[in-house]
């Protein structure tokens, strides 16, 4: 049955709509979480306050287990399924440049904009932050054109670069979250801050 | 701290189960039988050689033939432009782009229409279109337009000009096998005149 645009049991033009009620969801579940306190995300760094870690790996768990019991059931070709293509080098380098942008700044994308709906000055000087390098990526893309297309992997899934199941690949990431969590919690006993 | 311990044990049963069903690598067919049956009886998909010869001569670009023979019967003679799949790999990934497409219109044939028709069968199912079956495969398509037979001089016009388009086809495609006597008149031409078929005439008279 699934994925329904690609399938066509739904048109193209309800992805937006589909987007617009995902991202209110992903806005409301972020702002509850209380993300929208750059506080809140430095601690992941400084292992204060390791919610950050504990919310989006019980989001990816669910969609993962979500999409693997489907997939089970019939209900999605996971073939079908887009999975964003892996550069190496862009995806290191992007990544190295996020992570120090979420330390200095204290908000990743998704939360600045959380935290500037409820009027944080902090996070609107971030988002024009955002549009900054967003801008200086855009006019030099030809400078580092060739950077960002170097090692193109295609779009592979780490359980088959190792060679093992989806499923017993899901299972290791679960156990992996469940020690993440529990050594985060003890982080948290180690290094507590009385507040923030 | 009982709710959060009792979550991350339920997520662990759920990991261990999917971790130990066997992964689910089958193409999920699209079609329902009924929509398949439906799709058979009206036999839309099935291309008469004579639509197929004017594509050809034409060299449409938008029809794509797919010979689903042995990739040795598609040594030894094949139609003009087409491509070997051979039925036993039409579901092999390195093929799926000429499936899952929308752009060309992929006509299966063999030499009878068993094998194409079970290729199309199966490909119809998973949900790709522009699929056609050349009626009668290739055994047909040497009866009818490699060597048309001359019909009686009584026939009516319509069988006349049939048979002159087979005849200039059989030339342009290769065939060769025109009943001589005529061809000799002419040889030069080798883009037979592409007779346009009339719509049906309605039944008239009668009850």
């Amino acid at each position: 049955m699934g994925p329904l645009v690609p399938n066509e049991v739904i048109g193209a033009n309800w992805n937006f709509l589909i987007a617009f009620v995902i991202g209110i969801g992903f806005g409301f579940v972020l702002e509850q979480a209380g993300f929208s306190s750059s506080r809140k995300l430095a601690g992941m760094f400084y292992g204060y306050d390791t919610v950050v870690l504990k919310v989006f790996f019980t989001g990816a768990i669910t969609a993962m287990l979500g999409l693997l019991f489907f997939s089970l059931f019939g209900w999605i070709n996971l073939n079908l399924v887009y999975v964003n293509p892996t550069y190496l080098w862009s995806a290191i380098i992007g990544g190295v440049i996020m992570g120090v942008g979420f330390i200095a700044g204290g908000f990743c994308p998704g939360t600045s904009i959380c935290a500037a709906a409820i009027g944080k000055i902090d996070a609107m000087i971030f988002i024009g932050g955002i549009f900054l390098g967003v801008f200086i990526f855009g006019e030099g893309f030809p400078l580092w054109e060739k950077l960002y297309y170097a090692m193109d992997l295609g779009a592979p899934k780490l359980n088959q670069v190792l060679g093992i199941s989806g499923g017993f690949f899901a299972f290791l990431v679960i156990i992996a979250a469940a020690i993440m969590f529990w050594v985060g919690e003890w982080a948290e006993k180690k290094f507590p801050r009385e507040e923030y | 701290m009982r709710a959060r311990n009792i979550t991350v044990g339920i997520m662990l049963l759920l990991g261990l189960v999917i971790a130990m069903v066997p992964e689910n690598t089958t193409k999920p067919y699209k079609l329902t039988a009924d929509q398949l049956l439906r799709a058979v009886n009206t036999g839309t998909h099935m291309i008469h050689p004579d639509y197929l010869a004017e594509w050809l001569i034409n060299k449409d670009p938008s029809i794509q033939l797919v010979d689903v023979r042995s990739p040795d019967d598609f040594e030894k003679y094949h139609l003009p432009n087409a491509i070997n799949i051979p039925l036993a790999d039409i579901l092999n990934p390195d093929y799926q782009v000429i499936w899952d497409q929308g752009v060309k219109f992929n006509v299966l044939y063999s030499n009878g229409s068993t094998d194409s028709n079970e290729a199309w069968m199966i490909l119809r199912q998973l949900g790709y279109q522009n699929l056609g079956v050349l009626m009668g495969g290739l055994n047909y398509w040497t009866e009818v337009i490699m060597n048309p037979e001359e019909p009686p001089v009584t026939s009516p016009n319509d069988e006349i000009a049939k048979y002159e388009f087979r005849k200039g086809a059989s030339q342009a495609l290769g065939g060769g096998a025109a009943t001589t006597k005529t061809a000799t008149t002419d040889t030069e031409i080798k883009k037979p005149k592409i007779v346009p078929r009339k719509a049906k005439k309605a039944p008239q008279g009668g009850c």
